[in-house]
């Protein structure tokens, strides 16, 4: 019996046996060929909802055949609508914080308005149409940032890791507002039809931060975060986390989305000691195997990822937007074959 | 009795290693204060000390947080050192070009690699974050800088590093300005695909590439 996209995913995420593997993309993956092919480009698809909802939604569900849908592309919508100045990054680059919005020493807060500003609303209408148009095939995610990434492109990255060190006390703030900013975003994507939250907190990685600081700065956050929405969350950081992935599965997101830097027969097995039921996202190379590799390369390395226990195809992290669009599609039909 | 110029250099590395941005400073003014060689001090101390952070830094026993207060405290010892070298006695110099990738704002790697080259003795042209390849290639150019190294953070904007290692090829300068890549999505595939001469893997990495290909 052949299944939705759709149910094929929530099987998935919750254990439940699938007709064939999942395939997803957690993190971003508009792409050139895919601009093209659904006649929705950036910058425009940036800040315009329709458009925005036909490359993510057609582009996703259609063309490549993925099993969700998500928006937006960039990282930057959190920052921008807390006042940082934002270069657009015109058709060929994602838009980049030009000047964060606050100092150290700024007493932070979340806007009332915080829906309201910026391109908050347009990706919230986004996830609303593609819901509408794809909702029943396909699982719709809304994106957000993670606390702790949010926190810190508040103030740039440089000073928030430094004031670790020197003055632990002045990041608290910002995490807070981080997380009240993410709860507020989440919530508001579920209202507008979302299935599911995707949360990157890419800046929560080990290669930026300590195993102790991930536990004590960035993980109490995602937490408290997670609890607070009601739909399957999939929690995605970038690069090498053995040392912590029993603490992002501590977390309670549904499902954790890794790069191949991460030891995925080791985590699975130090989630079955546990009894932990969370399912393994990734771990296909953006730029060693999707940007750069064959159609058959990518295959191969879908049947790789299967072999070692990934439990959801899906590109480690954001897709480089000049991927070849065969290669998009290799990796859904690697996980046919 | 006043300490030896090993035992201040040993001082200044341990203190690198530490964080001790005050210590450094403290111990760079004790060197000019009894006359020893400022360059001699940045070489067999702080360079050291940051060669050690770097050690760390692959074992997993550091981070990226610790590296930024052990690259801070270089600097406020090269602070002071500097201007106490005579330009005699520093030789000639190479430069190197440091930037990250248009689009990319995340500068924190390409400043590590910064303060490693800069403790490693090569002169550093900072050519900042959201570089486009034309100002890559021209600083090269400008400045007769035989290496430009180049950094991106986010799988979203490595894919124009090929722009400035293809603009190079343009203007006839393949082999005079080699090209070094390195970033959290860059792998060595990517960086043989795309034409660069080298992948770094950290800024570790990053100085002894530099060495290799200047001899």
């Amino acid at each position: 019996m052949s299944m939705t996209g759709r149910e094929r995913l929530l099987n998935a995420l919750a254990g439940k046996p699938t007709d064939r593997p999942s395939v997803i993309s957690a993190c971003q993956y508009a792409s050139y060929e895919l601009m093209d092919a659904t006649g929705a480009s950036w910058p425009e698809a940036h800040r315009d909802a329709e458009l925005m909802a036909t490359l993510s939604g057609k582009g996703g569900a259609e063309i490549i055949g993925l099993d969700a849908i998500r928006a937006p592309y960039c990282q930057t919508i959190e920052a921008e609508a807390l006042g940082a100045k934002i270069k657009s990054g015109g058709k060929t680059h994602i838009p980049s914080i030009a000047e964060h919005p606050c100092k150290l020493d700024d007493t932070p807060e979340c806007p009332a308005d915080f829906l309201e500003r910026g391109r908050v609303p347009v990706a919230l209408k986004a996830i609303s149409l593609m819901k509408e148009r794809y909702g029943d095939q396909v699982l719709v995610m809304g994106g957000i940032g993670g606390p702790f990434s949010i926190a810190n492109s508040m103030i740039g990255i440089t000073p928030f890791l430094k004031a670790m060190f020197k003055t632990p006390d002045k990041i608290k703030p910002f995490l807070e507002v981080g997380l009240e900013v993410a709860k507020k975003f989440g919530q508001a994507y579920i209202e507008a039809g979302a299935d599911a939250i995707v949360i990157e907190d890419m800046m929560a990685s080990l290669d930026m931060i300590s195993p102790k600081n991930f536990r004590t700065l960035a993980a109490p956050y995602e937490k408290e975060l997670i609890a607070s929405l009601d739909v399957p969350v999939i929690l995605h950081i970038c690069g090498k986390l053995d040392k912590v992935m029993l603490d992002i599965a501590e977390t309670g997101a549904t499902a954790i989305s890794v790069e191949s830097a991460v030891d995925v027969p080791a985590a699975k097995q130090a989630f079955a000691e546990k009894g932990y039921k969370t399912a393994i996202i990734g771990d296909i190379s953006p730029s060693g195997v999707l940007l750069s590799g064959t159609p058959e390369e990518v295959k191969e390395a879908v049947h790789d990822a299967l072999k070692r226990g990934v439990d959801i195809i899906s590109p480690g992290c954001a897709v480089a937007p000049s991927t070849p669009l065969a290669n998009l599609k290799a990796m859904v039909a690697g996980a046919l074959d | 009795m006043a300490k030896t110029a090993e035992e201040l250099n040993k001082e200044l590395a341990d203190a690198v290693v530490d964080m001790d941005e005050e210590l450094v400073g403290d111990l760079a003014n004790e060197v000019i204060e009894n006359g020893y060689d400022p360059l001699n001090a940045i070489d067999q101390g702080l360079a050291k000390g940051m060669d050690e952070a770097g050690k760390l830094f692959e074992e997993e026993e550091y981070f990226v947080p610790e590296l930024l207060m052990c690259s801070d405290a270089v600097n406020t010892g090269i602070d002071i050192l500097k201007p106490h070298i005579h330009l005699d006695d520093a030789g000639e110099r190479h430069k190197i070009v440091v930037g990250v990738i248009e689009g990319d704002t995340h500068d924190i790697g390409k400043n590590l690699v910064k303060v490693m080259l800069s403790a490693a003795n090569f002169e550093v042209i900072d050519a900042g974050r959201d570089v486009p390849p034309e100002v890559f290639v021209d600083t090269a150019v400008k400045e007769g800088a035989q290496i430009i190294m180049i950094a991106a953070l986010m799988t979203t904007t490595m894919d124009r590093i090929a722009d400035t290692i293809n603009l190079i090829k343009e203007r006839g300068l393949e082999g005079k300005i080699k090209v070094v890549i390195g970033g959290a999505p860059i792998s060595p595939a990517f960086a043989k695909k795309i034409g660069a001469d080298a992948y770094s893997i950290n800024a570790n990495a990053a100085v002894r590439i530099a060495r290799e290909m200047l001899g």
